[in-house]
């Protein structure tokens, strides 16, 4: 669950992530990265949402890329040939190249205990199950964006 | 390496040369990074009698060796020089995410020597560093500069630079990252500018490694519990931000109000709090890089003559702004503190100068012809007005651009400037707060207040509760605060976290990210080493004991209201105490012992 | 008497100050002000019957703390202010 409102854009969800991958500390290497558009005051934590349809599966040609039951999806690394269709395929462009591990990387959950949002200071990652009553965060957002927009087109 | 990158880059803008050279270690070990190892490169390599603003001067990018990893708000770096608003050494330090991306693209610092013929900007992408023309960049602001050179390299870069204030010399100009985070005082961004460096532009793709990878994980995951169940960290800050200070200081009588004339008891102290800012103009909190306090405001006002939108105010422009010039307007507060981030100036001193102008206004000593406006305390639109005209030298703002001292003195009334060390004291009353007397009077950058925070101990009761009405205990608590802060502000880290942690959370994460097995003790001695060569390079620049004073208001005129009524600041009791405390001579140099003591022969 | 409320413990008591006719120490204060605002103030305030860690209370400017704490005496001109541990800088 991303709640895009609360995020300060403090990116310890990114440095959280790419310890417990590489046991060092680069972003560039973390599965989850947040984006900011200080302008309309929000920032975004982007991280594979585990799609019911995985476009990355479907064109990975190893069959590397699969979903489990707990309908995690991931890569596993010896079938990957490293070809980049998947990240071509994301149309989230959650599906990184690592230039530590120089693989083709995703958010994979960390098996059930996301650090990400364990470590997230203000709630805005949070691991739980998605039944969201979304309509107020629409809300939230909207209104910034249509602050942004009132004042340019003012 | 383990904690430190490992590499510094050696930059002669005269010759136009980059060089990569190996960290010295010893040096690293005796005096970290960020501040200390800065400070430690210019006593070692510039000549402390220089002009700030000659190519001379020297100016240093430092992190520290937790900057970049995930210890408790890690995003610290520091910028340092000798300072053209003081003359002794200057040293600011600021978050964002600029720091940590040098340490991610391979550096622990950048030296910066010379001057170059014509503006340019520094491109560090990883290995490949280079450094292009700023022609088209000069004359530019803070944002545009920004969004202009992230265009030119890559998206996901990160930028420092200076404003129109930078260029022109403004004498406490900022250096500006992340568009609005600031290395803020002692006129950082006038070398920069004196250096016809309009520009820092960095991506890195490396890792920062540590030592001990679990245990630092352990240690910081600790250190940020604290954060997080401490109120101040983990309630008031990220709350209300800095400006929750505003109502505790007026309420003791310890907000210095126009220009600290009128005592420290500002009658509109509510409408410019932190709590009218969350409550009006507040949209949505900000935190620096792995940062969970998130102190930082992004404020909007809506509408009006001062409509905008921007980062800020902290509590010392609110004050600087506010109290200061009598101003209870907080859009208008709000305003000049978001043109102090465009411009690339210092809200505290740009502030706390026309607070002066003003006071010299209302006695005559200015006239409304010099000014060009009238200048009563009070004038909202005067300090939106002033501040622009700061930045871009226009009009009177060409005298303001020296500071306050500068354009006192040339006056002939020095005692209006509410400066130590030519530099202007921030938001506490050291006749109502008295440790902070001796820390503003003992700060080896002039007045300031994040060298040695006594409110701390005097105001907030953190970690001890202290009477700030009297001196004892004063100097020794001093020592403390300021061999500490030289340690966290060494390290990368927030100096704000200590109000949650202290000394061993500190030495925790340090042992843990480089390796070490050096005990607190020893670590807390690093920070007095600082300390004593900061102090070094100002002697040697010409600084004595009678520069350790402060201004002749806080010595002679009584506060006229409050708790602290009739109090004067008795910082001569506390100053002798403090030279002992420090082993230092009554002259206030440190003496043989002292400085075998800290292998600083 | 008047009593001002600060930050976090505004939120608590619901307005920014109060005037009260009271007479006693700060800590049959806290009590009677807890009964009037409440649990979630009286949680902010005390702990059990102590003065809150987690606070910091000013009688006319001066922190109790400095004065004779939880059994400072109040007069009906004294001024109380109460806010939550907070700092900034």
């Amino acid at each position: 669950m991303l709640a895009p409102e609360k995020c300060i854009g403090c990116r310890t969800c990114e440095i959280v992530c790419s310890f417990n991958k590489i046991k060092a500390f680069n972003p560039k290497t973390a599965r989850i990265s947040v984006l900011m558009y200080d302008e309309a005051a929000i920032s975004v934590p982007m991280m594979c949402l585990q799609c019911d349809d995985p476009a990355c599966m479907k064109v990975c040609p190893t069959g590397a890329i699969t979903k489990g039951e707990d309908g995690t999806v991931t890569i596993e690394e010896k079938k990957c040939i490293g070809c980049k269709l998947c990240v071509s395929a994301c149309p989230l462009g959650n599906i990184t190249i690592s230039p530590v591990e120089n693989t083709v990387v995703k958010c994979d959950l960390c098996k059930g205990d996301p650090q990400c949002a364990q470590f997230c200071p203000s709630g805005a990652i949070e691991f739980k199950e998605a039944a969201p009553s979304t309509i107020r965060r629409k809300k939230d957002i909207a209104e910034r964006f249509m602050e942004l927009f009132g004042e340019v087109s003012e | 390496m383990f904690g430190w990158a490992g590499t510094i880059l050696r930059v002669n803008l005269s010759e136009g040369t980059i060089q990569k050279e190996a960290l010295n270690r010893n040096d690293a070990k005796l005096y970290l990074g960020g501040r200390g190892l800065a400070t430690k490169i210019m006593i070692d390599e510039v000549d402390p009698q220089v002009d700030p603003l000659s190519p001379e001067n020297k100016l240093i990018f430092m992190t520290g060796p937790l900057t970049g990893t995930m210890a408790a708000s890690p995003g610290r770096y520091m910028v340092i020089s000798k300072a053209p608003l003081t003359g002794t050494i200057g040293c600011a330090n600021s978050g964002g995410h600029f720091g940590p991306e040098l340490k991610f693209a391979g550096y622990d610092g950048i030296i910066f020597e010379g001057k170059a013929e014509k503006p340019v900007y520094l491109w560090i992408n990883d290995d490949e560093v280079e450094l292009r023309s700023a022609e088209h960049l000069w004359g530019k602001d803070v944002f545009e500069t920004t969004d202009q050179v992230l265009e030119e390299t890559a998206e996901d870069a990160r930028v420092a630079c200076i404003g129109p204030a930078g260029e022109k010399g403004v004498l406490f100009a900022t250096v500006m990252n992340d568009k609005n985070r600031a290395a803020g005082r002692t006129g950082m961004g006038a070398v920069m500018g004196s250096k016809n460096l309009k520009a820092i532009v960095v991506r890195g793709t490396k890792s920062v490694e540590v030592a001990d990878p679990e245990k630092f994980k352990e240690v910081s995951t600790d250190a940020r519990r604290k954060l997080k169940e401490h109120p101040v960290t983990g309630e008031g800050l990220p709350t209300y931000g800095t400006g929750v200070l505003v109502n505790i200081l007026n309420e003791m009588g310890a907000l210095p109000t126009r220009n600290w004339r009128d005592g420290g008891i500002f009658e509109k102290a509510e409408d410019i709090s932190g709590e009218a800012l969350t409550e009006k103009y507040l949209v949505r909190n900000k935190g620096c890089f792995g940062c969970s306090i998130g102190c930082g405001r992004l404020t909007k006002i809506p509408e009006g003559k001062f409509k905008s939108f921007g980062e800020g105010p902290e509590y010392e422009a609110e004050w600087s702004y506010g109290a200061a010039c009598g101003v209870g307007d907080l859009a208008a507060i709000c305003k000049a503190n978001f043109l102090c981030n465009e411009l690339g100036l210092d809200p505290i001193t740009m502030g706390a100068t026309i607070a002066c102008a003003m006071e010299m206004y209302e006695k005559g000593i200015l006239t409304k012809e010099e000014v060009g406006r009238e200048l009563n305390f009070g004038d909202a639109d005067a300090i939106v007005e002033l501040t622009r005209m700061t930045g871009l030298r226009e009009g009177f703002g060409d005298e303001l651009a020296l500071g306050s001292y500068r354009l006192a003195e040339k006056y002939g009334h020095p005692e209006l400037s509410m400066s130590v060390k030519k530099q202007e004291m921030p938001a506490y009353d050291a006749r109502g707060v008295q440790g902070m007397g001796l820390s503003y009077a003992t700060s080896n950058r002039g007045g300031c207040h994040v060298r040695g925070y006594m409110t701390s101990v005097e105001v907030l009761g953190i970690p001890e509760k202290l009477d700030p009405l009297v001196t004892d205990e004063k100097a020794g608590w001093l020592k403390i605060f300021q061999d500490l802060t030289a340690v966290v502000d060494s390290t990368g880290i927030c100096l704000f976290t200590t109000f949650a942690i202290g000394l061993p959370e500190v030495a925790n994460m340090l042992r843990a990210a480089v390796g070490w097995t050096t005990s607190d003790e020893e670590i807390l001695q690093i920070g007095e080493r600082i300390w004593n060569l900061e102090r070094l390079f100002n002697l040697r620049a010409g600084f004595t004991k009678a520069d350790d004073t402060l201004p002749p208001r806080l010595m002679e005129e009584p506060l006229p209201s409050g708790p602290a009524k009739g109090k004067v600041n008795e910082l001569e009791v506390m100053l002798k105490e403090y030279y002992q405390v420090r082993g230092w001579n009554e002259e206030g140099v440190p003496t043989e012992e002292k400085m075998a003591e800290l292998s600083l022969r | 008497m008047k009593v001002k409320f600060f930050a976090g413990i505004r939120d608590c008591a619901g307005v920014k100050e109060d005037t009260v006719q009271f007479s006693g120490t700060v800590g049959e204060l806290l009590s009677y002000l807890s009964n009037k605002y409440g649990d979630a103030f009286r949680k902010a305030v005390l702990t059990g019957d102590q003065v809150s860690d987690r606070v910091i209370i000013l009688v006319n400017g001066r922190n109790i703390v400095h004065l004779a704490g939880i059994d400072t005496v109040l007069g009906e001109e004294d001024e109380v202010s109460i806010f939550p541990v907070v700092a900034g800088g």
